[in-house]
């Protein structure tokens, strides 16, 4: 399966933050998407996942020859900012969201199966959410999106100011769940997205351009990213 | 000294011109017609900037005119029995010490200070006497015209009228002077910017020396007062060496800036946590549903205590209200006759009455701070189905919550016209509560439609819709005017109602179903 953005367009008064952008993702794999601050990596996410409108364009899924629409329920968000409602718990909320899912999702677990993939200590799981740290709402969210079995998944700085600890469980859970979907990362930590991503993908003058590894090790990826990045700065 | 006064002119001038063009581009439809390079168009710049002198003029005489009438010649009308010249002085020294010593203008967190000083790195000490004493001669100009009109009206001689700007500017002047000294001993401003209930105290105590006085029939005697008066004159002159000797304006403002920083993010906080403790605790608290329906019986019962207490509270106090009316029906002979002819007279005042019992607002308020606020980021939670299943339940749920006092009342209506012995009108038992029935629904309807086709928040809980809060005006202000102005006979009214707010519901939840799938997004 691809995930394919065609002519994609979005303008702020003057400004055109997306350019017609052409680009097409791989199922499988965890995509880096890079880019200076107003590169427009939010407004992206955001208009993929219809919470703005774009001027012109569409993306849709390729399964082989075939061509299909990008419904609501084939996308999931996550925002920086943990958002979980908090007036339920952990456990409740879980339920809401099988309840919900349930017609679309098969081989519905026990809900303490599902806490267990995000290591949520069982003393935690019927707290109210209010209660909840910014790991363990971070960890919530990253959990209902998962579950919900997304064709692509927009990550928008999902592990910044998270611990350590939460950060790296994260990242296992990430690459264990990246298997027949495509996910996006935005983020502006490097190292994070040459240590997590298989691609990375630069946001610059309102285009996607993939980088090509070709033969580079990590510091000259690195050299090479930056370089173009900068290269925008100066214009 | 020239520089830094034309430098600081032309930024707060800058501000005040972006202010204006920011506020333009707010403005429903208006917003759509201005370009996006609003801001550097040159004939919009000379039209803000006629509005920012405009301003600055009436600033400076338009303020000073509302406080001679409504503080002081206003009040001092009120009180009989007392010379008119010695009331306004009374009123007057008192109020102006109230604005000598918490109007302080020497160290005020504004923005312009901010930009200036802590962003541009101007001068500090130049700016600040530049502008206190630009502030200060703008009070004095505004002080002496009206000083001198209306110390005139009151009786006053010239030589007292002239006193007045003088002994304010001394007054501020002084008050000044006194907080530098007291931030070179202690290190604190007089006032800081988190003393709020300080300021609430000594504003109190004035204004009860301003107004409770003459309410108790005494005031100063003028001579007295005139004495007071020439104080600060002289401290004032006094004091102005202290402020041009003043060496630590720069590090003051730095203060003042943090303070108002850290008040401001403490009033987030604040907010969050006032939200979060809206949230009951109770543990026992539970759901047998499932989907939409239990997300909504959780939502409503956590939030009990914000949603249904005040409705409760109501209805008891409109409960308490009707058993006096019934109680006086059967003590006072006349009173049911005049009840009854009342209410066939003024029914239309039930209109503002439903206004301000509905929970509307409050309900949406709640829907949004704590539930989705956050869900909206959820794609699932924007499909049209799940969007208008939780948007039927949740028009339940307020009508349920509204219902509740207005049946109190419609039911209070009928006890009352029994009470009264009005057989005349049987059909009046049935039409008037319905119709209040009717208002209390069409509320329910109107606030939680808006909210859905207006969703006037962001993701960071501002109220970003300036179409919203005029559609909120608007239906005050249409209340308002139906209630007092509507004279028709109860049953016309009645009938009309009844079939307004039934057709009203039924547009209302159309429009929701068509365009509230697209309208119903977190603001950006």
């Amino acid at each position: 399966m691809e995930f394919v953005i065609e002519h994609l367009s979005k303008r702020f008064g003057d400004k055109e933050v997306l350019q017609d952008i052409d680009f097409s993702f791989e199922s499988g794999k965890i995509y880096g998407l890079l880019g200076r601050n107003g590169a427009g990596k939010t407004t992206l996410f955001n208009c993929l996942n219809r919470d703005i409108r774009f001027d012109s364009g569409d993306f849709y899924f390729m399964q082989g020859q075939q061509r299909e629409k990008v419904s609501a329920q084939d996308m999931g968000y996550v925002l920086s900012t943990p958002t979980v409602p908090e007036f339920l718990t952990g456990r409740e909320f879980l339920k809401f969201f099988l309840d919900i899912h349930r017609e679309r999702l098969t081989d519905i677990r026990p809900l303490d199966d599902y806490m267990e993939l995000v290591q949520m200590e069982p003393e935690d799981r019927d707290k109210l959410m209010k209660d909840y740290s910014h790991g363990m709402k971070n960890k919530m969210q990253m959990l209902v999106n998962i579950i919900s079995q997304p064709k692509l998944l927009l990550l928008d700085e999902p592990l910044t100011s998270l611990d350590v600890v939460v950060a790296e469980e994260m990242k296992q859970l990430l690459r264990s769940q990246k298997a027949g979907r495509v996910v996006i990362f935005s983020t502006h930590i490097l190292d994070l997205a040459l240590d997590l991503c298989d691609e990375i993908v630069l946001l610059s003058h309102g285009i996607l351009e993939r980088v090509e590894k070709s033969d580079l090790d990590d510091d000259g990826l690195k050299k090479k990213i930056l370089s173009a990045l900068r290269e925008e700065g100066h214009e | 000294m020239n520089k830094t006064l034309r430098l600081s002119f032309a930024l707060k001038n800058t501000y005040r011109v972006n202010s204006i063009l920011y506020a333009l581009k707010q403005v429903p439809l208006l917003k759509r017609l201005l370009p996006d390079r609003l801001y550097q168009v040159r004939g919009f710049k000379i039209f803000a900037n006629v509005l920012s002198v405009l301003w600055e003029i009436v600033g400076t005489f338009l303020g000073k005119l509302c406080y001679f009438l409504v503080m002081v010649a206003l009040p001092s009308s009120v009180f009989d029995g007392m010379a008119a010249n010695a009331l306004f002085l009374h009123i007057l020294f008192f109020l102006s010490l109230v604005g000598g010593l918490l109007n302080a203008t020497l160290f005020d967190p504004s923005k312009d200070q901010y930009y200036a000083i802590i962003l541009l790195r101007m001068n500090a000490k130049e700016y600040t006497l530049v502008n206190f004493f630009y502030q200060m001669g703008k009070t004095w100009l505004g002080f002496a015209l009206f000083g001198m009109i209306f110390g005139s009206i009151a009786g006053l001689a010239l030589w007292q009228c002239l006193l007045i700007p003088f002994f304010i500017v001394g007054l501020k002047i002084t008050a000044a002077a006194l907080e530098l000294r007291i931030i070179q001993w202690t290190g604190n401003l007089l006032f800081p910017v988190s003393a709020g209930n300080w300021k609430l105290f000594v504003t109190l105590l004035l204004l009860g020396l301003a107004y409770g006085l003459p309410w108790l029939g005494t005031a100063l005697a003028p001579q007295v007062v005139c004495y007071l008066m020439a104080v600060p004159v002289l401290t004032g002159i006094l004091s102005l060496r202290e402020l041009l000797h003043f060496d630590q304006y720069r590090s003051v403002h730095q203060q003042v800036q943090t303070q108002q920083l850290s008040a401001l993010q403490q009033t987030k906080t604040i907010a969050q946590k006032q939200s979060q403790r809206q949230i009951s605790n109770d543990t026992s608290i539970s759901s047998g549903k499932s989907g939409m329906e239990f997300l909504n019986e959780l939502f409503i019962k956590r939030h009990r205590k914000i949603l249904w207490r005040p409705a409760l509270r109501i209805a008891g106090i409109c409960a308490a209200v009707v058993a006096a009316l019934l109680v006086a029906i059967q003590a006072v002979p006349d009173a049911g006759r005049d009840i009854v002819e009342l209410l066939m007279k003024k029914f239309p005042f039930f209109i503002l009455l439903l206004y301000f019992i509905n929970r509307g607002t409050g309900f949406t308020t709640a829907l949004f701070m704590n539930c989705d606020h956050c869900l909206l980021t959820y794609s699932f939670y924007k499909q049209p189905r799940w969007l208008l299943r939780l948007f039927r339940i949740r028009l339940l749920e307020i009508i349920k919550i509204n219902l509740l006092p207005a049946l109190v009342i419609g039911l209070g209506l009928d006890l009352l016209l029994f009470a009264a012995g009005s057989a005349g009108e049987p059909l009046h038992y049935l039409v008037m509560p319905v119709s209040i029935l009717c208002m209390s629904v069409f509320f329910s309807v109107h606030y939680l439609t808006l909210y859905y086709l207006l969703q006037p928040y962001n993701i960071g809980t501002e109220m970003k819709s300036a179409t919203y809060q005029i559609c909120v005006s608007v239906t005050y202000v249409v209340c308002y005017m139906l209630s007092f102005n509507l004279e028709i006979p109860a049953l016309v009214f009645c009938g009309s109602a009844i079939a307004f707010c039934l057709l009203y519901a039924a547009v209302a939840c159309g429009l929701v179903y068509l365009f509230s799938p697209k309208t119903f997004r977190l603001r950006t």
